[in-house]
Formats: C-alpha cells, structure tokens, sequence
C-alpha cells in the first residue's frame, strides 16, 4: 500500500472484498478519510474529515494514488459519488440550506458513520 | 487540517477570496494543442504497446511543481514541464538528449526565423501590411 | 535542464518541438498520430453537447436514458466518445447545477470540446464550491430565492455535462433550432 493511501485503507484489501462487491450502497452515510498526505491524491482538501451521503456508485476503478506512481494494475476499487450539505462544508455558506456539493471519493477514502436510529 | 496536506497548492476548491473570474480566452496556439495531443497518445491505453504513462502521472508531475510555478507557468507550459519529467522518470528520453535536440532546434528556429522576416520585409514592400 | 524553467516566448515551443522529436526518433508516437489528434480536437465543439441537450428537450424517454446513463445515451446518437463515462445532470425549476474541477481542470472534452480558459482559472475552481451564487452572479445566472444549487467537482473517474432548462417561448421551434440555442456556458451550468 503507498503511504499516500489513507490509513482507512487498510481495513479493506483486494484479497478480502470481492471485486464485484461495493462497501457502501446509496444513501448510506460516510465520513471522509482526514489523515497526513503524501502524493497524488484525488480527495479535496475541503471535504476531508467531512460528513456526507452516498448519492451513486459510479463503477470501480484503479486508485489514483498508484496509477500515479506508475502502478497500473492495482486493485480496482468502487468509486462513489457522495452529496455533502453546504453549510456542513463550510461553516459560513451563505446560500440556501438546501444546497448541495456533490464530489466523486474512492471507497478507500471513506468510513461508515453509525446513524442514530 | 495538518501541515502536509496545506501545501498541496493545486488543491484549491474554498481558497479564501472573491477574485473576479478572468474572463479573456487566449486563442490554443499549434505548439499548446500538440502538447495536449502527446498527452493522449501517451496515456491512450488502447495503443499498441500499451500506454506509456496516465493521466495521474501528468497530475503528480504538475502538483511536483513549485507553488511559484504552478501560478505563474500557462496551462501547457505545465503540461509539457509534467510530461518532460515524466518521460525522463521513465528513462523514455534523457535529459542529455533533450537539451543537446534543444539546442537544435533552437539553431533551426532562428534560421526559420531570419527567413520569415525576410519574407515579412517582402509583404511589406506589397503593401499587404494593414 | 534550465531552458525548461525560462518563461519566455519561445522556450516552451521549442522544447515541445525537441521532445516530439525524441519521441518520434525513438518510435513512441509518430507525427502522424500528432496531427490526427489535434485534428480530433478541432472536430468536438459544444454543438456536439448541444445536440445531446435538443434531443433531450424533444425525446423524454431519451432523457430518461440520458439521466440514467449518460455515455449509454450519447452513444445512440453516434456521437464517439471512447471510454468517457458521463454524468447528466437536469435543471429543474427546483435545482440549478454547476460543475467545476477544483484539483485541475477536468471536462466533458468529448462533448464540448476544449474548456474555456476561465474554467481553468484559480478564481472560478477556488469559488464555485465555496460561493456558488456569487460565481453564477457574474455570469449572469441568478436563480430564484428556495432554489438550490448543487455543484459537482470533478474529482475523478466521471465527467459531467448539464441538462439545461428548455426556455419558454421554443415550443415552436424545431430539434435542430432549439441545439442552436444550446450555448456551452448552459452545459456548464453556467450560463
């Protein structure tokens, strides 16, 4: 694993996820990875740490952080898309409540959040 | 936000300020959209032989770039800088062979150049300049 | 290798001239393959997007298809767009949507060709996922008050191209005139 992955990564590997499988499905909550960076990474900044919902899973894909690094048969890993409120992002949004920031994150990115039932 | 991931200047989504967007669009010069092409053809997997490098690698290349750099270069200024470096990462060319074709070329355009004005004295003399 | 780092007229002309070179003397690519793809280039405009965007407003089951699966869609209308793999997204009285790269400059290029200079901008991808409103202000698009906007950043794997809203008064109009209305900032969601 490059030392760019977050540290999210390691508790989801090739070897015990099968390919087909996505971890997360629409709707589900997801907290964004926030940890040191080293590299090419395809995560903003702003939305690290940040709280959003799956809105669609758009397929599986090679990470960025190996494809960049000249690795270009790496696990392929699901790519979602994820909504994010505005006024969670940025803590002075002036805008609509309702807005909505809609950014593509790599599964190894993102965590489960517990929701309160 | 820790220290590392403040430097990444690329990363610019929510920087703080209200700069007006500029607005002007430069017309693509030859040289630009060749540059753009070596891109694709270089990351075209579908090649025979393969890709020779992705589009990633041209990102890590630009974000390699000094924040001094990254603002102050043209948009294929850094894709060519990214490219060349790539290249060179790769061992597909050499930087001894770069510069001695460089330095080639260079030759090459200012006899080109010598030509074209004599040409533009010629035009002028028609009186096509406006 | 300090003629690379000279900013002046000439350098970076001259280096991607070495470098097509080298590339072509050592059998990587050849000129030919150069000249076909800045050609390519030439060829996609937004008219391209504009075509997608008319038959939306005339097929509702075509846009269905193109909400569900963009690439899927815009292939049946023979339009090429090789491994593109496209998100549409509609404009509605209720929604207003912009898309932006904020990490470079990623763009639907298959469907409206080259982005323009202002997208690439440190301005427009610094602002448009901070102050949506104060961005489409400046370019002349004020929604209504209780409409909300979601921007969607480029981040990754997925390209996006936005379904503006017909505009009232073309009820009349043919496919062909109403694509002609289409204008690339509108695909942006920009205009």
């Amino acid at each position: 694993m490059p030392s760019s992955m977050p540290a999210t990564s390691t508790r989801k590997t090739a070897a015990t996820v099968p390919e087909a499988a996505a971890r997360f499905s629409t709707g589900d909550a997801v907290r964004v990875a926030n940890g040191a960076v080293f590299g090419h990474v395809r995560t903003p900044q702003y939305v690290r740490g940040k709280i959003g919902t799956v809105e669609r899973i758009c397929g599986r894909f090679r990470a960025p952080e190996e494809l960049s690094r000249g690795k270009y048969d790496g696990a392929q890993r699901a790519l979602y898309r994820v909504r994010f409120l505005q006024v969670e992002v940025w803590p002075d949004y002036h805008g609509d409540p309702s807005d909505t920031l809609d950014v593509e994150i790599y599964e190894h990115w993102l965590e489960p959040v517990r929701t309160k039932r | 936000m820790n220290e590392l991931t403040a430097t990444a200047h690329h990363d610019v989504g929510g920087a703080p300020g209200h700069e007006p967007i500029p607005r002007e669009q430069h017309a693509f010069l030859p040289w630009e959209l060749r540059v753009d092409a070596l891109m694709w053809i270089l990351g075209d997997a579908g090649r025979p032989g393969g890709r020779r490098m992705t589009v990633d690698e041209l990102r890590r290349g630009i974000e390699s770039l000094s924040p001094d750099q990254y603002r102050s270069l043209g948009y294929y200024e850094k894709w060519l800088t990214s490219l060349v470096a790539i290249m060179r990462e790769k061992g597909i060319v050499s930087g001894a062979e770069l510069r001695k074709r460089l330095a080639e070329v260079t030759i090459a355009h200012e006899g080109e150049h010598a030509l074209e004005h004599a040409g533009d004295e010629h035009a002028q003399d028609g009186g096509d300049r406006a | 290798m300090s003629a690379v780092h000279e900013h002046d007229d000439r350098s970076f002309e001259l280096l991607e001239r070495a470098f097509r070179e080298l590339l072509i003397e050592k059998g990587v690519l050849s000129q030919a393959e150069v000249d076909e793809r800045v050609e390519l280039m030439y060829s996609r405009t937004p008219a391209l997007g504009a075509r997608v965007v008319a038959r939306a407003w005339f097929d509702s089951e075509f846009k269905a298809r193109l909400l569900a699966d963009g690439s899927a869609a815009v292939r049946e209308l023979g339009i090429d767009v090789g491994t593109l793999k496209l998100v549409v997204i509609e404009n509605t009285p209720e929604v207003h949507n912009l898309v932006v790269c904020t990490l470079c400059s990623c763009y639907p290029r298959m469907l409206l060709g080259m982005p323009p200079d202002w997208y690439k901008s440190i301005a427009y991808r610094a602002r448009a996922v901070r102050e949506p409103r104060a961005v489409l202000a400046e370019f002349g698009v004020e929604p209504e008050p209780g409409t909300t906007i979601r921007v969607h950043d480029s981040t990754a794997d997925m390209r996006y191209l936005v379904l503006p809203r017909r505009p009232a008064g073309t009820e009349n109009l043919s496919e062909a005139d109403c694509a002609a209305l289409v204008t690339r900032d509108a695909m942006i969601g920009a205009g």
